[in-house]
């Protein structure tokens, strides 16, 4: 009997450890060739996207795509296991130089699309040493909202928000033509002032901060705060966005106008519904230019068997079709594919903001193409946009040595590349 | 007890669990963690081969990209120690003292109630503590603002020190739960015959609590001291998601030292030098606590009795000052009569 008991014990404890080492059977049950393919969509955009690979699995019967939506979806494709992934055009250059992507043009020929099917800012995106790398999806620029209640049409220079920061102060102390963040979207801050100043900022592979023209256009930020009085100071992380979502009747600053994320759209209409005005990004420094970042869809490096690079072809000539792609433009994302930007121009009620935001794309300038872009722009967004917009007595020569530190820590950055 | 070769086996049997799952989730991943360490290996492109000491080189010469990392966020890890280990030992031991003075029925609700807060994520710990203390708009700020009390907003998150006064107060509110509930249970094993003893004798509050009751939960405190600083280590999603590490990298703690380095810049095996690194330092700093509680525990018991000695000190400073030696309560009863 005592036997009979162990053996059951053991018999327990094996089939438990046992069953601990098995996974979901994620093989296709349908004998059809899966395509893995992850992305980083976990937001609202992320249904839009699900509805493309939707649509493209009901009409086949060949290929599935199996999609995986993950807040990490950079570090779990490098796990190795999925065909296909969404990549960030800053990202581009990084996993190039790593070898876990490969060039796309032959997935792009097999599925009947060339680079002139997308504009010219489109092709940049996607774009390593002039090859495409990845195959543009949208490009989701610097975008202007308003509060139409307080400013009526869309500033389009500095002198402008100067002037409606102005009239707003004498109303009241609480309202401001725009804010600055501390943190969050500076990115985007640091790369419109270079290149609304002409400025590239990739020198010899890194990030070079140290140009005193570019040391002048940040001290610009810096006087739109504590001179100007254009934008609040210390308005923490996402503060441009949080200040325009604001009241002032409530003790909070307010501003009329945002420069923020596409993604805020659903958010600042439910806030403004027909008072909200949508516009692109206003001439802060000399000259008209915009920045952001793109999406763009990679093939892994692994990807070698001929069904599964047939059944990436075939994915893609079903999204890249004008019909298809539109769902993506609903979600607020701007494509660069000509054709879809057509459709989105004839009704410009369904894709307000990517229609507003096809204007943004001939005045765009991608990011520069450097090693681990955002690890080379850690310490300017951690360190120097705060003290930008937080600390009063900041001088020229202070801030030319915290971008001494921000050029060797990217420096540093740069030179782990094997 | 004879044991024959049958029993000697099942009893092995039993231990395999144990035996298994130290050697699957202890063992190998330190063992994996320390051959990572000793290679160039990226999480990108993977194992580049071995390069010895290079990494902990790398992270302990000066200057250099990791160094500043490693370093930076050691220092902002040890400084949120400094400031969250007290409060969270001594406010948690006061929460304990006033619920073990409450009625049972009381206590066992305010226990719970104490209790709860340790089982929210940290996720929305961080999302009510950003709202209270928004430097724009921010509850704090409004209630300060309309009550008079500050003329500006203050910038909760985004200036030093309020930056970590934000972080130390959501981790107390967020965790206190745990060690309150240790001592509470501490303070039930405490013998009630000594308060009763000392309470005869007439010694003061403070009397009983530090010569009976400190003492009879010293041990706990030990455990609670050493545990509140492993878990102070690991601060991680407090400042991530608070102050992202700001303003200026101040609050970037250790983990997000560990977790850029790993998943931003793909260096695995730098990473992982720097996590056995850490522990080195957690084990140097729990060795050196155990130490110090274990001497001043020895000491203690070779200057003489200490249940003896300490309920003579809780006696002889009390107002009373009556007796040099622990009286039974018959004893008192009868000085009483006299």
């Amino acid at each position: 009997m005592l036997n009979r008991k162990y053996a059951m014990l053991m018999s327990a404890g094996l089939l438990t450890f046992a069953m601990s080492g098995c996974t979901p059977n994620d093989s296709g049950d349908s004998g059809k060739t899966e395509i893995k393919f992850i992305n980083g969509f976990t937001g609202g955009d992320g249904d839009y996207m699900t509805k493309i690979v939707d649509d493209f699995n009901s009409s086949q019967d060949t290929y599935q795509v199996v999609q995986s939506q993950e807040k990490e979806h950079y570090t779990k494709f490098k796990s190795g296991d999925y065909d296909l992934v969404v990549m960030h055009e800053t990202n581009l250059d990084t996993y190039q130089k790593d070898q876990l992507i490969q060039d796309v043009g032959p997935f792009m020929e097999a599925a009947e699309i060339s680079e002139s099917d997308f504009n010219e800012a489109g092709v940049q995106s996607g774009s390593v040493d002039d090859k495409m790398f990845g195959v543009p999806l949208d490009i989701h620029p610097l975008t202007m909202f308003y509060n139409k209640d307080m400013v009526k049409e869309a500033p389009t220079d500095y002198e402008q928000l100067k002037q409606l920061g102005e009239s707003l102060q004498a109303e009241d102390s609480n309202l401001y033509a725009f804010g600055l963040p501390s943190t969050g979207l500076t990115t985007f801050y640091f790369t419109v002032a270079a290149a609304q100043n002409g400025i590239d900022l990739a020198k010899e592979g890194y990030l070079n901060f140290t140009d005193s023209t570019y040391a002048d256009a940040l001290m610009q930020y810096h006087a739109m705060v504590f001179e100007d009085k254009t934008s609040p100071e210390k308005l923490g992380l996402d503060g441009e966005f949080q200040a325009f979502m604001k009241s002032a009747e409530d003790s909070s600053k307010q501003t009329a106008v945002t420069f923020t994320g596409p993604w805020y759209y659903q958010a600042v209409k439910e806030k403004y519904g027909d008072a909200l005005g949508i516009g692109k990004m206003p001439t802060l420094f000399e000259q008209e230019a915009t920045t952001g970042n793109a999406h763009t869809i990679a093939v892994a490096a692994a990807v070698d068997d001929q069904e599964t690079k047939d059944g990436i072809a075939e994915f893609l000539k079903f999204m890249y079709t004008p019909e298809n792609l539109a769902n993506w433009a609903e979600s607020g994302q701007t494509p660069t594919h000509v054709a879809t930007l057509e459709l989105i121009s004839e009704d410009p009620e369904k894709y307000a903001l990517a229609n507003q935001n096809q204007e943004q794309l001939e005045i765009y300038e991608p990011a520069p193409r450097v090693y681990q872009f955002d690890e080379q722009m850690r310490y300017m967004n951690e360190v120097v946009f705060t003290k930008l917009t937080g600390e009063a007595n900041l001088t020229k020569e202070d801030l030319m040595a915290e971008l001494e530190k921000a050029t060797k820590a990217a420096k540093q950055v740069a030179d782990t590349q094997q | 007890m004879y044991m024959t070769k049958r029993t000697k086996w099942i009893g092995f049997l039993f231990v395999i669990p144990f035996l298994l799952s130290f050697l699957i989730f202890w063992l190998t991943p330190l063992l994996y963690g320390i051959w990572i360490s000793l290679h160039d290996f990226r999480l990108s492109v993977g194992n580049n081969g071995f390069i010895g000491l290079k990494n902990y080189v790398d992270i302990l010469t000066p200057d250099t990209l990791y160094n500043n990392v490693f370093m930076n966020s050691l220092k902002n890890t040890l400084m949120f120690i400094v400031l969250s280990v007290p409060p969270l030992i001594l406010i948690s031991l006061g929460l304990a003292l006033l619920i073990d003075n409450l009625p049972k029925r009381l206590k066992t609700f305010f226990r719970t109630v104490f209790f709860l807060s340790y089982a929210i994520s940290v996720t929305a710990v961080s999302a009510l503590y950003l709202w209270l203390f928004g430097a724009n708009g921010g509850f704090i700020n409004n209630l300060l603002l309309n009550t008079g009390m500050i003329s500006s907003p203050i910038n909760w998150t985004g200036d030093q020190p309020y930056a970590w006064f934000v972080i130390v107060i959501a981790t107390v509110w967020w965790t206190i739960g745990f060690n309150m509930l240790l001592f509470v249970n501490a303070l039930d094993e405490v013998d009630p015959n000594l308060y009763e003893a000392a309470d005869l004798d007439g010694a003061s509050s403070w009397n009983k609590f530090r010569y009976i009751t400190l003492p009879d939960i010293r041990n706990i405190s030990i455990f609670v001291m050493i545990t509140t600083v492993i878990a102070s280590f690991n601060l991680y999603g407090q400042s991530l998601l608070i102050t992202r590490g700001g303003p200026s990298q101040s609050t970037s703690s250790l983990i997000m030292g560990i977790h850029a380095t790993v998943f931003g810049n793909n260096q695995l095996g730098v990473g992982s030098a720097m996590a056995l690194l850490m522990g080195l330092i957690m084990m140097v700093i729990t060795g050196l606590q155990y130490w110090m509680s274990y001497r001043n525990n020895k000491e203690e018991t070779e200057s003489g009795k200490s249940e003896k000695k300490r309920f003579t000190r809780a006696t002889n400073v009390g107002p009373t000052n009556v007796s040099s030696r622990p009286a039974t309560t018959i004893e008192k009863k009868e000085r009483k009569v006299t």
